[in-house]
């Protein structure tokens, strides 16, 4: 990635309180290329996901290349290099949570939005038209007790049916 | 019925468990005050080692063992626990995380003083978004109550607890890809040796830990070493001569899932048998148990004739399988095996880190063979061939008669067992990812052919009775050598 594709983006820093946030990470390792993850967090988290402007500030904080930091963020399902909707919903597909019928859930999420699931590499598909949810599938979400479950940005819902799902839903 | 022995979940339930004041009236940080007051850090390494307490992170592999492997006199050395917890099936790290994160706390801190370490990273998945707010809260408590930072409670030890987010790759479980994910990197796993107990986390020796393991430290010391290992088998193994033992002991933190009435963990000794915590998880759902997964998805299922399994660490490597981190999924007969294969087989291609060639192509290959059976497009040649099974005289070999060839079920096991051979226990890969893909993908199919001959045979998903889904154990080589360890053997 050359810089003049990056530097049509808009330029990415950390707001105050970030910053501070980052500013105790980077004192937890020896080095301050172990801080990547926490740090690729912390911007996603305020930028909505990681754009090359993001991928770039992060390299110059951790001075590492802006390659090292394309390459973790294309390791790990958790970043986005796409824009997502507001509320992003996950919902586990693995063994136990398929013998709960996670199938049906699904289904009732992308009839309940309209939306397609999305692809890794597609999150436009998955995503509502007014930008308000991403639908996606994922791996074990080690809830395998109360399944089928799916998580809601940061909140995990447990044994779902389709009313419950509703009312999730209906209450965001 | 065998009753629960809730030691590491005793307190989970207590509410407001989570916070300092309430842990500490449960004798929480006392077991710790015992380590520093009473012990030498030689000592607890020794009752670690004494205790037989094995890895609950999944290979089992002695914990005293591993912390003699570190070396004492390179520092810094380094924690690492692994609270990376995404095996398909295992979720009781997650409720130690969310309710009860201080006893967490007090195990690091025994481990840090017995091994001489200062730093410790919390590996937490970064789904555990409540987990890692309250253990981050736990740290924060402690370090104001003066149980972590410098000089603790004055004796001139300095001990830093930091977590570290992961961000959704199951590959960071295993540790030497959670040891490259905490540097900054891709969670790819490293060649061995060296191990991370010589050359760990920044080149550094390291200690890596699933949470289970450390939460089990300070009933160790808190308990005694003759109190821990009355719990849970203690078998001889007679491969050596004299036979030494091998210890089972301490609970398990068994997470049940799937076809059972009351999914949960439920903490019960080491060494009770399937069919056993079945009904301590309520009981079957639905009328037969067609299948049992012993230890996260990764382990080779076990048929409705191995029910009698032992579920700990020994019983279940004899039986070819393993207790892994112990999540336990059971299935009735509505269900089928081809189906679940292809379940588990998504979640590995998926997960692949991309390392290795024969993990990276084969996961996918054989992903895309199982879908192609499930879809009804199985290839069958039109030819046979003589079948291999126990012949006349008693021993494997040609029985004489003829076999029709599933070509897609040869092809199967044989992409299959050249990520990881499951016969020789050899993998073409770096880390035991590759064992972990193939071991379920072989043992699925050799236990469960009828099912997969049907599916291929028919052009559909045919899901059939129990008794007929199954190979029986005299039938199939994959039980050959199967052996049940005498129970508590003299020693």
């Amino acid at each position: 990635m050359s810089d003049e594709l990056i530097q049509i983006e808009t330029p990415f820093a950390f707001n105050e309180e970030n910053q501070r946030e980052f500013n105790a990470l980077i004192g937890r390792y020896p080095v301050k290329e172990a801080a990547m993850l926490p740090t690729l967090h912390l911007a996603q988290r305020q930028a909505g996901y990681i754009t090359p402007a993001v991928m770039k500030y992060v390299a110059e904080q951790l001075e590492v290349s802006v390659m090292k930091v394309k390459d973790v963020v294309t390791f790990y399902p958790m970043f986005f290099e796409e824009p997502v909707g507001e509320y992003v919903i996950r919902v586990c597909h693995t063994l136990p949570c398929a013998l709960r019928d996670c199938k049906g859930v699904l289904e009732h999420l992308k009839a309940k939005l309209d939306t397609d699931i999305a692809a890794e590499t597609n999150l436009a598909k998955g995503t509502t038209p007014d930008g308000k949810f991403t639908l996606m599938k994922v791996e074990c979400l080690a809830s395998c007790d109360v399944a089928p479950v799916i998580m809601v940005n940061d909140d995990l819902y447990k044994n779902l049916t389709p009313e419950k799902i509703d009312e999730i839903i209906d209450n965001l | 019925m065998v009753e629960e022995r809730r030691i590491l979940y005793e307190h989970l339930d207590v509410p407001d468990i989570n916070t300092f004041d309430v842990f500490r009236q449960y004798d929480g940080y006392t077991r710790f005050e015992k380590a520093i007051t009473e012990y030498q850090p030689e000592d607890i390494a020794k009752m670690v080692m004494d205790s037989g307490l094995k890895g609950r992170g999944g290979a089992g592999f002695s914990t005293g063992l591993k912390w003699s492997f570190v070396p004492r006199d390179i520092k810094p050395c380094y924690l690492c626990c692994n609270a990376d917890e995404s095996e398909p099936g295992t979720f009781s790290n997650r409720y130690v995380l969310e309710k009860n994160p201080h006893l967490l706390i007090e195990g690091i801190l025994i481990c840090c003083y017995a091994m001489g370490i200062e730093t410790t990273y919390v590996y937490i998945r970064g789904e555990f978004t409540l987990g890692k707010k309250m253990l981050d809260a736990a740290i924060k408590e402690a370090y104001e109550k003066g149980y972590l930072g410098k000089d603790i409670r004055g004796t001139g030890l300095n001990i830093d607890i930091y977590t570290h987010p992961g961000a959704g790759a199951y590959i960071c479980g295993e540790e030497t890809g959670l040891i490259e994910s905490l540097e900054g990197k891709r969670g790819q796993p490293r060649n061995k040796p060296p191990f991370p107990a010589v050359e760990g986390v920044f080149g550094k020796p390291t200690v890596v830990q699933n949470v289970e393991t450390l939460c089990n430290l300070p009933f160790i010391v808190g308990n005694g070493v003759e109190w821990y290992t009355q719990m849970g088998p203690t078998y001889a193994d007679t491969r050596a001569n004299p036979p030494t033992p091998d210890p089972n002991t301490g609970t398990k933190l068994y997470c049940i899932s799937g076809d059972v009435n009351e999914p949960g963990v439920y903490e019960l000794d080491l060494g009770l048998t399937c069919s056993e915590l079945i009904e301590v998880a309520g009981g079957l759902r639905g009328e037969e148990v067609k299948a049992v997964i012993p230890g996260g998805s990764s382990a080779p299922i076990l048929t409705h004739y191995e029910l009698d399994t032992r579920l700990d660490f020994t019983s279940l490597t004899l039986a070819k399988s393993m207790l892994g981190s112990g999540g336990i999924i059971v299935m009735n007969e509505t269900r089928n095996i081809v189906d679940c294969l292809l379940n588990i087989m998504k979640f590995y291609a998926h997960e692949s880190c991309g390392q290795c060639t024969p993990c990276r192509w084969g996961t996918p290959w054989v992903r895309d063979i199982v879908q192609r059976i499930a879809d009804g497009d199985g290839r069958k040649s039109t030819m046979t061939r003589p079948k291999f099974g126990v012949a006349e005289n008693g021993r494997w070999g040609d029985t004489g008669e003829t076999e029709e060839i599933y070509e897609d079920l040869d092809l199967l096991e044989s992409v299959a067992n050249n990520i990881a051979n499951v016969d020789t226990m050899t993998w073409n890969t770096i880390c035991v990812f590759g064992i972990a893909v193939s071991w379920p993908a072989v043992s699925y199919l050799r236990k469960f052919r009828p099912e997969f001959e049907a599916a291929i045979r028919e052009g559909k998903l045919v899901t059939l009775p129990v008794a007929e889904a199954t190979v029986p154990p005299e039938e199939n080589y994959a039980y050959q050598q199967r052996f049940i360890p005498k129970e508590f053997a003299d020693l």
